[in-house]
Order: C-alpha cells, then structure tokens, then sequence
C-alpha cells in the first residue's frame, strides 16, 4: 500500500496508466542490486531511489578520489576518502526517505556473490572490470535473476538486458573475456557525462522488466557513439553453446564461472613490481623483457634492456624472443601485457610472465622517477 | 566492392582516431585482409591466429550477427566491428 505522501511523491507516475497504483507499489516491493557505485551506478541508483524502488543496495570496496567527481554524480567533493557505498546509501536515503538503502562495502567475488545477489530481484552491473562482470552475468543466470548490464569507454556505450529463459546473456554475446586486453575508464578516460546516458538507460531498463512494460533489451545490443549521437541496435540470439546458458553448460557454480575466466591465464606468472625488480637484479638471469607498448609509449621511456614489440605486432615477431630464456612483458598498464603473454603461451613458449599492473604499478611503488607515457 | 566499417572505440588507435573506415572484399576475410593492409596490426585484434573471432569481440553485418568469417557481403552492406566495453 502507498502511503499519502509516496502517492504524492510518484503523482506523475501514478497518472501514468502503464505503471499506475499497481505498477508503484511492484517497484515499492522489488529489490535492486547496483553494483558499482561509479560512473553508472550514479545515476542508475538516483533515478531508481526517485522512482521508489522500495529496496536499493550498491556493492562497491572502492573510496571516493578526486578523479571519480566528473562522472560520479552521487558524490560530493565533500566526500573524498569516504567509502562509495556508504556515501551513496546517504545521499540516497537523503533523497527518498520513503525507501530502504543497503551500502554493501565489499568487493563483489565468488565467495559472496551468490549470497548477495540472491537477496534481490534485479541486478544492475556498473562494474568497470571485465572478471567482474562475467561474474554477475553468471551467478544471474545461475540464480535466475534478470540483468540489465551496461560499459563504457571514452566517448562510446554499449547497454543489454538479460531476462530468464526470455532472452540470451551477455556471455551469449562476448563468450569469454581472460587475458583480452580491454581498456576501462582509469586507463582509457571517459566523457564524464557518457555514463549518465547509460546509466539512465540502465535505470529505466530495471523499471520496464520489474512492472512489465515495454519492451525491454532481450537479445538487442545497443551502442551508443556521444561524439556521432548515434545510437545502433543489433540483434543477437542465445547460443546453444553458452557456457552458462547454454543447452550443456559447463558452468554450474559461481567456483566454475570463475575457472572459466582464470583457465586462459592460469600458466602465465603474474609478477609484482617489487619481484619483476629482484628478477632484473639477480646475476645471470635468463630473462627477455618485452614492452608491448606502441613506439612513442616506449621511446618517451623505458626500462633498461626491454625490447619493444608492440602488441600488433607480436604474432610476426615473436620469434625475436630468446628461446631459453623466461618472457616477461610489460606494458602501461597491464592489459597489454596480459594480452601478450597470452599470444606467446598459445605459440607454444613456456616460461611466461607478466607485469602486473604494469610500469604504472612500478612507477608507483618500485621507482617514483619513472614516468610512464600517455597512451597517446 | 567497398564496405562502411564502422570502428570501435578501442580499436580506434589503428585509424587515427576516426570511428569508420572503408574497406573492400567480398566476404569478411576478404575485407579483413583490406583492412589489415590499410591498417596494420588491426586485424590481429579482431581475430586470432587461428582466424577465430576473438572472444571479446563480434561482427555485425548491418545489425546481422555473423560467427563466419566466410559470411559474404552485398552491396552497401555495413559491417560493424564491436568490442566488449568494461568501463563503468
């Protein structure tokens, strides 16, 4: 039942006859999951806490820095430092006090992510980490929850909606993501007002399926290009293969979905800052470092001895890397690297690492005058 | 025969920034390969060396997926390279 003041707050979707008394109290009762309290879940979480969403919870380890103020629209300048979760629960319950904010200040992973999506109805995923959101597409899909996924970068978006047994998932559509190198928003930057776009989209996706209006983004893929306004949709069905969907999945545990991004990259070392130097330090050490960054990346610096392959070029020159020797690459950040040592293990290599985190990593805890290059 | 492609934003390094390109051929290997020479090292991001679609990414004719790169294009078809985003 609404109370006299929830039937004045929502008066404007209450004269709406598609949601109406009925479709108000629906969202009154449904609980949504935002995870990610960054640059979609702002607004996601906003316009959904406006639209009276009687249970809202965001999952989100990360605290607020300066550099998150641009996009993050739920924050304050005030705010840096404090954790985004707690904050975002704040502002929310200073918004609507009608509703229920969870602030959940963890890092969504296998060991809590079956626990915690369970408690909701709907999830929404403003994650900015690929692992992460083949995690939540999964344990969705393992618990029949309904997803409305969106990601950024730069100037461009990209939105889908994954209901149960009406549609296809996001693995459906991108089958695996381990060892790709795919930029995210700290590496590639972002148009601050890009993920308000989508984030609001995400918003009214998570209202459409929870009342049943509409037709929400089962199987369409829609991109969103801010410096063209162009938006496309594209269609695309469930694959009988899916691993997670699919007609034999082979994940059947959030413990599988995490093999499953994991498997690819399971052979390559993964090297701290600090191990990749006491390596570089040993005497006689059979080591060959590649820096997989583009020529101008490399010639502005570079550590000593490294030999510059950029990633393109990799598969025609691998053969440029001593055979006896341990391979370790190295990029900005380390995608590209993973990316890499990935090609160099399918070719056959063994002995493979890579830098992790990448020379920004080693800018910041190994070597503070060494300064990294701008992608471009 | 000359296609529209239109580019995803992480791959824009391989066209300067620019968000479509053309390219020629008859199927998509074939318009790969064209694109490739235009734009070294971009095909390798798109595909693997064991000419697989790379899992993160997918190849729309006009709003069509395809799985084969043998697929064939028609006239003012437009092929579409997208890339899983991550960003948030």
């Amino acid at each position: 039942m609404l109370s006299a003041a929830e039937r004045e707050r929502y008066s404007r979707h209450l004269l709406l006859p598609e949601i109406g008394i009925a479709g108000q109290e629906t969202l009154k009762a449904a609980r949504v999951l935002i995870v990610g309290a960054g640059g979609l879940g702002s607004p996601a979480a906003l316009y959904l806490a406006a639209a009276g969403i009687g249970t809202l919870a965001l999952v989100d380890h990360d605290q607020i820095e300066l550099s998150n103020l641009h996009r993050q629209i739920l924050f304050d300048t005030a705010d840096l430092g404090v954790a985004k979760a707690g904050a975002a629960r704040a502002r929310l319950a200073a918004q609507n006090p009608e509703i229920t904010v969870h602030a959940h200040e963890v890092k969504l992973d296998a060991d809590n992510a079956v626990e915690l999506i369970s408690r909701y109805d709907l999830v929404i995923d403003g994650s900015d980490r690929l692992p992460t959101r083949y995690l939540v597409n999964d344990v969705c899909v393992l618990l029949g929850k309904p997803l409305v996924s969106a990601a950024i970068h730069r100037f461009e978006g990209q939105a889908m909606t994954y209901v149960p047994t009406l549609g296809p998932c996001y693995r459906c559509l991108f089958p695996q993501s381990a060892g790709q190198m795919i930029p995210n928003c700290a590496t590639a930057g972002v148009l601050g007002v890009l993920p308000g776009v989508l984030g609001s989209l995400q918003a009214l996706e998570a209202i459409k399926v929870l009342t049943g209006i509409g037709k929400p983004l089962i199987g369409r893929f829609l991109t969103f290009d801010a410096l063209d306004l162009r938006w496309q949709e594209f269609q695309f069905a469930r694959r009988s293969d899916c691993a997670v969907c699919g007609d034999k999945p082979s994940i059947r545990t959030v413990q599988d979905s995490v093999a499953a991004n994991e498997s690819d990259t399971a052979a390559i070392e993964r090297l701290e800052p600090q191990q990749l130097q006491a390596l570089l330090g040993l005497a006689g050490a059979a080591i060959t470092l590649i820096d997989v960054r583009e020529p101008h990346e490399f010639s502005a610096n570079h550590l000593a001895g490294a030999l510059n392959i950029p990633l393109g070029e990799l598969p025609r020159r691998m053969n440029e890397i001593a055979p006896d020797t341990k391979a370790v690459f190295i990029c900005r950040s380390g995608g590209r690297s993973l990316a890499a040592a990935l090609q160099a293990e399918q070719s056959g290599r063994s002995a493979i690492a890579h830098l992790e985190g990448g020379l920004l990593s080693w800018a910041a805890t190994v070597d503070q005058s060494f300064v990294v290059a701008p992608l471009a | 025969m000359k296609h529209l492609v239109r580019i995803p934003s992480p791959l824009r390094s391989y066209t300067a920034g620019a968000a479509q390109t053309y390219a020629s051929g008859d199927t998509l290997t074939e318009l790969l390969a064209d694109l490739d020479s235009a734009h070294p090292g971009m095909c390798f991001r798109i595909i693997d060396e064991q000419q697989r679609i790379r899992p993160h990414i997918r190849l729309f004719i006009n709003t069509r997926e395809v799985s084969s790169l043998g697929a064939k294009l028609a006239a003012r078809d437009e092929v579409h390279v997208i890339c899983a985003l991550s960003g948030g």
